[in-house]
């Protein structure tokens, strides 16, 4: 019993760093079809930042919590005025490679400017602990873990569907053109998107940090394959589909994890994958995807 | 553009019939392709003859990411589609090499274990390289058929699975492939000239492929692929039939690669060779094999450049530091210039025979 609780938690809690991350990845998709590879790279700036401010004394955790998540902001904000705005209105593989490229280039910048090797991040070790309820003992990160992304998704829920700019940014992802016709300003909005995409994947750097108490250059990039996976099944753009996505690819991935033998848990990554294409044979468009002919877009 | 493109594939479907028509065209498009390899064979030959072994050896990795290239450019290029996944065809024609044709001796020390009796089998280079082929196409076939179904952007996230799921079959089944470790042994009997015979054959096929009737109606589905589907073009075949051309034109490249090297490992096959090939597409221009074959040679020479500084230089007796990472640095930037200020890549959209025979005519007016 205690050890299915357990398992139960580690799937909610994956399902839910991977929601975070894929929603961000949907927000951007759905207003201006841009593939954002750099998704991971705004993790690594988060992350970078509080290695770089524990290393000039800032050990507060709550500063560094702050200061991921306003530096994962600030991050995919500039990203998208220096290297996505020449590229707005090209063509969707346009953009993809480009933010292809700006991957690339951050995580060596990384590797040049810092190391290429892992370095230790201890300020937000703190948050890491076990919890006792009774009998169960649970790990407090997974709890905040669940609790956190469940109250970042219900506060982008009531600011996309409350606040003008919320409604404004739901608009454009059906429709730009209308958008700007009723006199909102385009920059405005896909800054916004790009915002709300870098806050959550800041506070998905908060918990890995957490977890891994280190930081390498590729540390986001893993993590956003995972992301993209997940959006695809649940349908590239849908925000619920982003969501309902992550959590799936959670349970099975420890799913798989709890059924493998050791021996061959070194496949869990290649299972993953194989299942959720064999998903998309069935289901192309994604679970929660409408179906678009290939090109719909570009109209 | 679009529209001339659509016309043509409306007349050469209207007008099947028109067969000497058609055998002047393969002729013209035969004559181009070896145009295009021209360059190629030349530098090939001039390094064959002239240069040392140290930059015969450069050359003959640039050989095998010309051909890598090239392969990415059969699918990229006519379907408008960015594949992240080559270099999985890529090692596994390594691997079915290096599996098949490695001797019994090195095999004792390697990979004992092998399973479906590998460990007692050796075959010739030449079977063993057909037989490594013809899974590669398999896997292709079958991975083809998921991606040739979805959208492009899904496509793209599952040529991306595709990678992963093949890298990681590598590291863990270490029986077969010895995982994280280098598998060696592999009989060195490809040269330069073989490198050469088999860059020039790729670069033809992938232009014959570009300019018949199936590469043409790609492109049109490509472009628009409402109007391509009103004319009767069934997309999703020859996304597929692109998608196996374009994979064993890789796995080809992997068998050369590791008939050379005689070494590999996994991580060879993964997203360094992505980064690099892709940088190499993007920048010569995907639309065109031209373009392929601009972007290999452009960036191996530029590429070299940036390792003799990455790896510290001494100037003017002041040792430099080592700088990694430099060389992605420069491969990102490239990318992102490229798409930011031309995306059509340096040689736009013109193969190289077609912009000299554009020239001549202007000259001739």
């Amino acid at each position: 019993m205690d050890y299915a609780l357990q398992q139960l938690l580690n799937a909610l809690a994956f399902g839910a760093e991977y929601s975070l991350v894929a929603l961000g990845l949907a927000v951007v998709f759905s207003i201006m079809g841009l593939v954002n590879f750099a998704h991971g790279e705004i993790i690594g700036v988060s992350a970078y930042s509080v290695f770089l401010a524990a290393a000039l004394g800032l050990t507060s955790p709550f500063v560094a919590v702050l200061l991921a998540v306003g530096m994962a902001a600030l991050a995919a904000v500039v990203f998208e005025r220096v290297a996505f705005r020449p590229v707005r209105y090209a063509p969707t593989t346009t953009g993809l490679l480009t933010a292809f490229g700006v991957s690339i280039v951050v995580q060596n910048l990384f590797m040049l400017l810092i190391s290429p090797k892992p370095q230790s991040v201890s300020v937000l070790n703190g948050l890491n602990q076990m919890w006792f309820f009774g009998p169960f003992a649970v790990s407090s990160l997974q709890v905040m873990e669940l609790i956190v992304s469940g109250l970042t998704i219900l506060a982008l829920v009531f600011f996309l569907n409350r606040s003008t700019l919320g409604l404004a940014i739901r608009a454009a992802s059906r429709d730009f053109a209308t958008v700007r016709l009723m006199g909102i300003k385009a920059n405005r909005v896909i800054a916004t998107a790009f915002a709300i995409s870098g806050a959550l994947a800041g506070i998905a750097a908060v918990f890995i940090l957490a977890r891994r108490g280190s930081v390498s250059p590729d540390l986001g990039f893993g993590l956003v394959l995972k992301a993209f996976v997940a959006c695809v099944i649940g349908g590239f753009g849908s925000l619920p589909g982003a969501a309902v996505g992550g959590m799936l690819l959670g349970f099975i991935e420890v799913g798989l994890l709890v059924a493998l033998p050791q021996e061959y848990a070194g496949f869990k990554d290649a299972l993953t994958y194989a299942i959720i294409v064999a998903l998309l044979v069935y289901r192309p468009e994604g679970l929660l995807g409408q179906r678009i002919e290939l090109g719909d877009k570009e109209i | 553009m679009a529209g001339s493109e659509l016309s043509q594939a409306v007349e050469q479907m209207a007008a099947p019939a028109a067969t000497a028509q058609f055998g002047n065209a393969i002729l013209r498009s035969l004559i181009g392709g070896l145009v295009t390899a021209l360059p190629v064979l030349v530098i090939g030959l001039l390094v064959l003859n002239f240069a040392p072994t140290y930059y015969t050896f450069l050359a003959l990795g640039a050989f095998v990411n010309l051909i890598v290239v090239v392969g990415l450019q059969v699918f990229m290029g006519n379907s408008n589609i960015a594949n992240l996944g080559h270099s999985a065809f890529v090692g596994l024609g390594a691997y079915g090499v290096a599996i098949l044709s490695t001797p019994l001796a090195m095999k004792k020390l390697s990979i004992p274990n092998a399973p479906f009796g590998f460990a007692t089998l050796e075959l010739d280079p030449v079977s063993s390289a057909l037989i490594a082929l013809v899974v590669v196409g398999i896997v292709a076939l079958v991975s083809g058929k998921v991606i040739s179904r979805l959208s492009g952007v899904a496509a793209t996230i599952v040529s991306l699975a595709l990678l992963i799921i093949v890298h990681s079959v590598f590291l863990n089944w270490t029986d077969l492939f010895k995982g994280n470790q280098a598998f060696f042994g592999i009989p060195k009997v490809v040269g330069l000239p073989w490198m050469l015979v088999f860059a020039v054959l790729a670069i033809v096929a992938a232009r014959l492929f570009k300019d018949s009737r199936w590469g043409l109606q790609l492109r049109a589905s490509a472009q628009s692929p409402q109007a391509a589907a009103a004319l009767g073009i069934d997309a999703k075949k020859l996304r597929l039939m692109s998608w196996v051309l374009s994979a064993l034109i890789c796995g080809l490249a992997g068998v050369l690669y590791a008939y050379f090297a005689g070494t590999i490992s996994p991580k060879l096959f993964y997203f360094q060779m992505i980064f690099n090939t892709l940088a190499m597409l993007i920048l010569g221009g995907m639309a065109t094999v031209t373009g392929a074959v601009t972007g290999v040679i452009v960036l191996s020479i530029g590429l070299e450049f940036i390792r003799s500084i990455e790896s510290g230089v001494t100037v003017a007796d002041i040792q430099m530091p080592q700088l990694l990472g430099l060389s992605g640095v420069a491969l990102g930037v490239v990318i992102v210039l490229c798409m930011a200020f031309r995306p059509s890549g340096i040689s736009g959209r013109h193969e190289l025979d077609e912009l000299v025979s554009l020239l001549f005519r202007r000259n001739a007016r």
